[in-house]
């Protein structure tokens, strides 16, 4: 079994006695994919910036290849691409005195594919970081978290300054990137509907918590919208497990539940016991997301 | 070839099962055809490569395609029930159940609706 990535344990943070982590379990393995859902404030960043060592936690462990967040070694540092929410691009530099400047730091350097994804990502090199627009920037912090190969690559919200065509040629990049299975990608992002092309694995973080963490097929196959139809109105209770969200009818005679989980022996006992009707719908990942947060 | 959908709610793995079967059981894929590597297929539609590999492993072990070390993907070669009148109706079994479930919630007679799914066949040919 090749090692993890990352491996994450009751990880907790907090700051000024909020709690913005509690209590996150998790491991990333190389090839895999995972994107990052969440509201505003559900601790995305922490949790990336965490793992990677920013900052202490305030208790549980995260580990990056074998060692923990809090002493990473220059030799597991060497091993990580990070692009933060905010660039830390020098203004005053032009793209290839950025480029030289963080290649510098880093035993391994691979030139070509910086080239290449300079003149295929339309990056102006020639050009100070001060004058770049929001999307170059992104892509000129893109390429310099990509030069020395790294084996895990985190992104916080890489393609929100990015438009549809940059989007794509973006996205197929993380997927070379990961598809030779020996390296391992992780991105935030508010765009649901990248993650459900790319992301093989999805985290859905809420309050901290990690309310979903698994295959991005199985979150589909899992979560359904069940449309209830009664002869007599429904009990006050309808009884189901796993339930995301309900509303009913002001007749109580239909309702519209989001479950989580739910087989089809349950749901058949629940029409029986209702005697409803019950139609199953699958979900796509974007009203997944809001029947979470509903 | 395949039209994937990311947004809908089947799948993508399946959506590309799906319509594999549907091409071998229709006769557009012919056994020896082969299908686009995985590299290819996840680059075209932009998506992860496991995604492609899991519909391929499935297919493979139900029998439709085949591997040949360091050699495209193939659909297999015909088992004699393969393209059989069970097989393509297996294939739109899903369709089947929706409109059956469709039918009752309207509390159409059987007749009705066979009568019915008479002439759109008959308009559809």
């Amino acid at each position: 079994m090749s090692e993890s990535a990352v491996s994450i344990q009751a990880l907790h943070w907090a700051i000024k006695g909020r709690s913005v982590l509690q209590g996150i379990t998790t491991e990333v393995r190389p090839g895999d994919v995972v994107g990052v859902i969440g509201k505003n404030g559900a601790g995305k960043t922490t949790l990336l910036e965490t793992m990677l060592g920013f900052s202490p936690p305030a208790s549980g462990s995260a580990r990056i290849f074998g060692e923990d967040c809090r002493n990473l070694s220059e030799a597991v540092k060497m091993r990580i691409g990070f692009v933060p929410q905010q660039d830390e691009l020098l203004p005053t530099l032009t793209g290839t005195h950025q480029i030289s400047l963080t290649s510098s730091f880093y035993s391994t350097w691979d030139s070509a594919l910086v080239d290449r994804l300079a003149r295929e990502w339309e990056v102006p090199l020639d050009r100070r970081a001060n004058v770049l627009s929001g999307g170059e920037r992104q892509k000129l912090s893109t390429l310099l978290a990509l030069g020395n190969r790294p084996d895990l690559l985190v992104l916080d919200e890489p393609v929100a300054s990015l438009d549809p065509l940059a989007r794509r040629r973006f996205l197929q990049q993380l997927l070379e990137v990961a598809g030779d299975a020996q390296r391992a990608v992780i991105f935030s992002t508010h765009i649901v509907s990248d993650l459900e092309r790319v992301a093989n694995r999805i985290w859905i973080i809420k309050d901290g918590r990690l309310l979903w963490d698994g295959e991005t097929d199985n979150l589909k196959q899992s979560v359904r919208r069940l449309h209830i139809r009664a002869r007599r109105p429904l009990p006050s209770e309808l009884g189901l497990r796993g339930v995301l969200s309900s509303r009913r009818a002001p007749d109580n005679m239909t309702a519209t539940v989001t479950v989580r989980d739910l087989g089809e022996a349950d749901l058949q006992a629940a029409a029986a016991r209702m005697e409803a009707h019950i139609e199953s719908e699958g979900l796509g990942l974007e009203d997944i997301f809001l029947e979470i947060h509903a | 070839m395949f039209i994937l959908n990311p947004h809908a709610s089947v799948p993508i793995y399946q959506q590309l099962i799906d319509q594999v079967r549907r091409l071998v059981a229709g006769g557009q894929l012919l056994p020896g055809a082969e299908l686009p590597s995985v590299r290819e297929m996840a680059h075209e539609h932009t998506v992860h490569p496991m995604t492609i590999s899991k519909a391929y492993s499935l297919l493979e072990s139900e029998g439709l395609l085949e591997r040949h070390r360091g050699k495209p993907m193939r659909v297999a070669a015909l088992r004699r029930n393969q393209s059989s009148v069970a097989a393509k109706l297996r294939q739109i079994e899903p369709q089947l159940e929706a409109l059956a479930l469709a039918a009752r919630q309207l509390e159409l007679s059987d007749e009705e609706v066979i009568a019915q799914l008479r002439k759109n066949l008959g308009e559809k040919s």
